[in-house]
Order: C-alpha cells, then sequence, then structure tokens
C-alpha cells in the first residue's frame, strides 16, 4: 500500500483555500472519498506524453476581439434585484479590511 | 385529444390546421405533469402561468392571420441551469433556491423567439456535477420505466419529462455524458453538439472547455428541427463558432447507408460492459451492415484514460468557475459572519451540497501548488491524444457507433455513497467531451426487465448534419424509439 495521496491537514489546507467551510463529519466523509478518486487518476501514469503538447481548448480559436462599444446594461435597480443584502444603491458585504 | 408520443411536426400540423389550440396543448401536458409528476418528480418549477400565456398570444396571432415561429406549439422543459429570465433558476442547488435571473441564456431565448413554450424547469444534479440526479439538492427524478432506478443525469429531469410525455423536447447540458447518458437510460433521442454549435451564454457554468447545451427529443429528426434553432455564433460566449448552421431538419436523407463506414471501437465493447447491452449495441450496427455499410474495426486505446483526464480537468474548470459564488450579487447567504472571509466559508460550507463540495476540493487539489503539473499539466496533454485518435479514426471512417452506457438504470441509492463508482458510468462518454467532438444518442433496444439500452454515433468536428442524417435513417428502418413507458 502506497502512502495516503491526501492527508487530513492536506484536506483542511484546501478546504481554506477554496474558501469552504467543511464539517467534521463531512471531512470524515471525504476524505476516504478524495484518497480512493486520487488513487484512480494513477492510472494516468501509463499514459506516454513525452514531446506532446497539452491541449486546453478543442477549437482553433485565436484571441476573440470585438470593438469596445457602449451598449445598454442592466439599470442599477436590476442589478441587485437579486442580491441578499442592498444597501443605499449598493451590494452590502462584510467588513473586509480590519479597523 | 390525446397528443400522447406526438412529435412536434405532428403536433404542428394539427395546429396549423387547426384543429387544435395552443392553450389546448399545454393543458394537456399540464394535466399529465398534474398526474405523473408527483411520482416521476421531473420538474423543480412548472411554468403553467408563463405556458398559457405564451399559447394565447400564438393563438392569437394564428387567429388573425399573422405569421408564427418556426417552433410554434413545440412544448418544452428546461434543465434548471439555464437561466430565464422572470422564472426561478436554482441549478438544482440549494445555493440558488429562490433565484430569478435578471436575464435569459442565450439558447433558450433563441428558442422562445421561435415560439416555443416553456413548460417548466427540471430537476439536476446541482450545478450539473452528476449521472443519476441523485445530488439534486431538492430530490431525486425517477425513471419513467421503472420508478425505482435513476433516469441518469445530471439532465435526467430533462431526459424523464420527454419520456414521460410531459414535453415534446427539452434543453440539456453535456459535459461528460449529461444528455446521453439519460436519454439512453429513458428511451428518448438525445444530442450533444460539437463543442462551440450552442452557445453557453446565460447557463450555469461547469467545466467551460467542455459544456455543450443541447436537447431531447423523441426522435432524431425533431432534434434537428430545434438544433437548427439553437446553433450558431453569440457574441455573448467567444467560444462559438462562426459557421453556416444547416438546415438539419431538411437534409436528414442525405446520407447514402451503402456507401458509410462505420467504425466500431473495441475498447467500448469491453469491461465494465454489460452483456445484454453489448448484444444489443453489436445488433444495431449489425443492421447498419445488412443495409449495406461497412463496419470497421478500429482502436481508441487512450480511451481508459478518459475518466482520469476528465475528473482532473473538468473539476479544476468547476473550482475556478465555482469560485464566483460569493453569496454577494445573488443566491444565498449567510449572516454574523465577523469579516468577509468567514462569510464566503460559511455561505459556501452551509448551502453547496456534498458533491458541489468534492469536485471544488479535487480541483483545487490538482490546481494546487506542488501538484499542477503531475494532475492539470499531464491531464491536459493526454487530452490531446484522446483527441488526435478520434481525428485520426474519423479519417478512415464516417461515423463511430459505440455504447453509451455500460449498463441500463441501475437502483436509486446503488452507487449514490460511492462517487468514485458513479464517476465510472460515464465510461463510455466522456472521451467524447475531451475530444470535443458531436455525438447523438438514440435507443437501440431493451433488456430482459424491459429497462432501455441506447448507442451512439459519433462524428467528427461539426459533423451533425451526417450524425443526424445517419441516426434518422436508422429510426425509419427501427421502432424502439416510439415505445414509451406505461405510465
Amino acid at each position: 500500500m502506497s502512502d495516503p495521496k491526501i492527508s487530513m491537514a492536506d484536506l483542511e489546507h484546501i478546504a481554506k483555500l477554496a474558501r469552504i467551510n467543511l464539517s467534521e463529519p463531512e471531512k470524515k466523509t471525504f476524505l476516504p472519498q478524495l484518497e480512493s478518486v486520487l488513487e484512480y487518476l494513477d492510472v494516468l501514469n501509463q499514459a506516454n506524453v513525452e514531446n506532446i503538447e497539452p491541449t486546453y481548448r478543442v477549437n482553433d480559436q485565436k484571441n476573440i476581439l470585438r470593438k469596445d462599444e457602449v451598449a445598454e446594461s442592466f439599470n442599477q435597480k436590476t442589478a441587485l434585484s437579486s442580491a441578499p443584502k442592498t444597501q443605499d444603491g449598493y451590494f452590502t458585504v462584510p467588513q473586509t479590511i480590519k479597523k | 385529444m390525446d397528443l400522447k408520443s406526438l412529435t412536434i411536426s405532428q403536433i404542428q400540423e394539427l395546429l396549423f390546421s387547426k384543429q387544435i389550440s395552443a392553450v389546448e396543448i399545454v393543458k394537456f401536458y399540464l394535466q399529465r405533469i398534474k398526474k405523473l409528476d408527483p411520482q416521476i418528480k421531473s420538474f423543480i418549477t412548472v411554468t403553467e402561468k408563463e405556458a398559457l400565456k405564451q399559447a394565447e398570444n400564438i393563438d392569437n396571432r394564428i387567429k388573425k392571420g399573422e405569421s408564427v415561429g418556426k417552433l410554434a406549439g413545440a412544448v418544452m422543459a428546461v434543465k434548471d441551469i439555464f437561466l430565464t429570465k422572470d422564472i426561478q433558476t436554482t441549478a438544482s442547488s440549494q445555493v440558488l433556491k429562490d433565484y430569478v435571473p435578471q436575464y435569459s441564456s442565450t439558447i433558450y431565448q433563441k428558442l422562445i423567439n421561435e415560439d416555443a413554450i416553456v413548460i417548466g424547469k427540471t430537476n439536476t444534479d446541482p450545478f450539473a456535477f452528476g449521472g443519476s440526479t441523485e445530488n439534486s439538492g431538492f430530490f431525486t427524478t425517477k425513471n419513467p420505466w421503472n420508478l425505482s432506478k435513476v433516469p441518469g443525469g445530471s439532465s435526467g429531469g430533462s431526459a424523464a419529462a420527454v419520456a414521460a410525455d410531459f414535453c415534446q423536447f427539452a434543453l440539456g447540458t453535456d459535459t461528460g455524458g449529461s444528455i446521453r447518458l439519460p436519454a439512453s437510460l429513458c428511451n428518448i433521442s438525445g444530442l450533444k453538439p460539437t463543442y462551440g454549435l450552442n452557445s453557453r451564454y446565460g447557463i450555469t457554468a461547469m467545466a467551460s472547455s467542455f459544456d455543450c447545451p443541447g436537447v431531447f427529443a423523441k426522435n432524431v429528426s425533431d432534434l434537428a428541427l430545434v438544433t437548427e434553432i439553437t446553433a450558431g455564433i453569440d457574441p455573448k460566449d467567444a467560444t462559438t463558432i462562426n459557421n453556416p448552421v444547416p438546415n438539419y431538419s431538411q437534409i436528414l436523407g442525405d446520407i447514402d447507408l451503402k456507401k458509410l463506414r462505420i467504425g466500431i471501437p473495441k475498447e467500448y465493447f469491453i469491461d465494465p460492459i454489460n452483456i445484454e447491452v453489448k448484444e444489443k449495441v453489436m445488433k444495431a450496427a449489425k443492421l447498419f451492415e445488412s443495409n449495406g455499410a461497412t463496419l470497421v474495426d478500429i482502436s481508441l486505446p487512450s480511451t481508459k484514460l478518459g475518466i482520469a483526464v476528465y475528473y482532473i480537468l473538468v473539476p479544476s474548470e468547476i473550482s475556478a468557475n465555482m469560485a464566483r459564488y460569493d453569496g454577494i450579487r445573488f443566491g444565498r447567504n449567510t449572516n454574523n459572519n465577523p469579516d468577509i472571509t468567514s462569510y464566503y466559508m460559511n455561505t459556501r460550507g452551509q448551502y453547496m451540497e456534498a458533491e458541489v463540495k468534492r469536485r471544488i476540493l479535487i480541483g483545487t487539489y490538482a490546481l494546487s501548488s506542488g501538484y499542477y503539473d503531475a494532475y492539470y499539466t499531464k491531464a491536459s496533454k493526454v487530452r490531446t491524444l484522446i483527441k488526435n485518435e478520434f481525428t485520426n479514426a474519423l479519417k478512415n471512417v464516417d461515423v463511430i457507433l459505440a455504447p453509451v452506457s455500460p449498463t441500463v438504470a441501475w437502483d436509486i441509492g446503488a452507487k449514490a455513497n460511492d462517487p468514485l463508482q458513479m464517476y465510472l458510468v460515464d465510461a463510455f462518454t466522456v472521451c467524447i467531451n475531451v475530444a470535443g467532438v458531436p455525438s447523438v444518442a438514440l435507443p437501440c433496444g431493451f433488456d430482459q426487465t424491459n429497462l432501455p439500452i441506447g448507442f451512439q454515433l459519433i462524428g467528427n468536428f461539426f459533423e451533425e448534419a451526417k450524425i443526424l442524417s445517419i441516426a434518422h435513417q436508422y429510426q425509419q428502418i427501427t421502432d424502439f424509439h416510439t415505445n414509451t413507458p406505461n405510465l
């Protein structure tokens, strides 16, 4: 049996990077599930990719440019209409800078 | 009038000869939905008011002799990850419960502009992450052929709605098989178009270099009819391609089966395929052969790497796309957070479903420092191999024929606690998305327990006209697709 791919500390670290709060039961469930998925991914070690270029998009497209023109967009009321909290025509967020 | 099993053109014939009104068509489907959907659970939202309003408007124009759109009278269900202005769009996730978008997705709007009538928004795995609808933040959709089985996913609600005759066609998305798999498990037809044929604008993003919106219908001819409206360049999606869109529905007879070379990839007829599935799919191939086509044995050796490539690249793109759910501009939020980081962490932690979290975590891991080259770069290189194998094979054959699902529909709950087992159901569909080529799924029989089996015809880039034509001709000489479940 090889070393585990992911430790509890790794899981907690990536959950923090991903900005997801995990409960203790979730961590216990996810850890072996992620371990088995990551172990499965080892199948890629069989592939010989020497001198192979990576593919990031399947169609041959270069930069798609358009004219920078002013067009109609949402008014303020519409733009804010789905927000859970607003104030004075702005989105409301918790404090972002320490006092 | 009993409209059960009618296709778009059959319904339109009744509408234009004034044997039926659009309102009557809508009422027929609403009645079926009210009677049967409490068991099947294909819809999250039924848009009764909107549908009747659209229908009245169409009827008025027909009465006055005014022009109507190409899809007048056609009733559609829409996967709940397509944004629909003023109609709740949940993506089947608690994250977006009660979210009402301010704008509509491009291809939904194109269909509405042609007078297609929206009857409701369908269940899916949350944000389309899954293969059975069991990950939905609301409920699991049942397979209309057997209510103890999954419909497949992620677009399971749309597939079930077409199979149960709650509509004539439905919109779905196929990132790794999410149209073809449920189509196959529910005995309907589904098209995963070439990447870039249908605009992704206004659809919740899963993996942006894979996502393909597409359509489900009762037969291939209706797939063609709807796709000729959805397809084409969209300035709001820079990855759509500026090719002329053929009138697919007018050229369905163009391919001569006698001249056809059909590739049979050996890697798609081995483990994990079920023996009955293999027999029925081979029988479909033999039917083409007896109608003059030539079957050619081919090999796509990197197929065995498809799931691994997919489950690195797709979660990586998911983690990037899902990073945008901040609970500030729309969606659910949490209170009493001391700072912005805990606001994000608690909001995302509280409302994202387990599978949403798992995929974000896998992607974050694969993209994180120290692992990037081993996972993301390596998988992107294998993606090149898989793509080249398809395009090289398609130099020698016109089309590739393969199964869609290794098995028929499985029991609800059977794979729900084992993500890896659930991922493996896509063994025969993901490589097509990794490559970006088009594929149409269609019915080819039933197993001994009367559960549907399907196969797919895979073409080269932008060869929708060819694969639809071949699939249509198969449906002219078979009647599997006309079978409907006893409800």
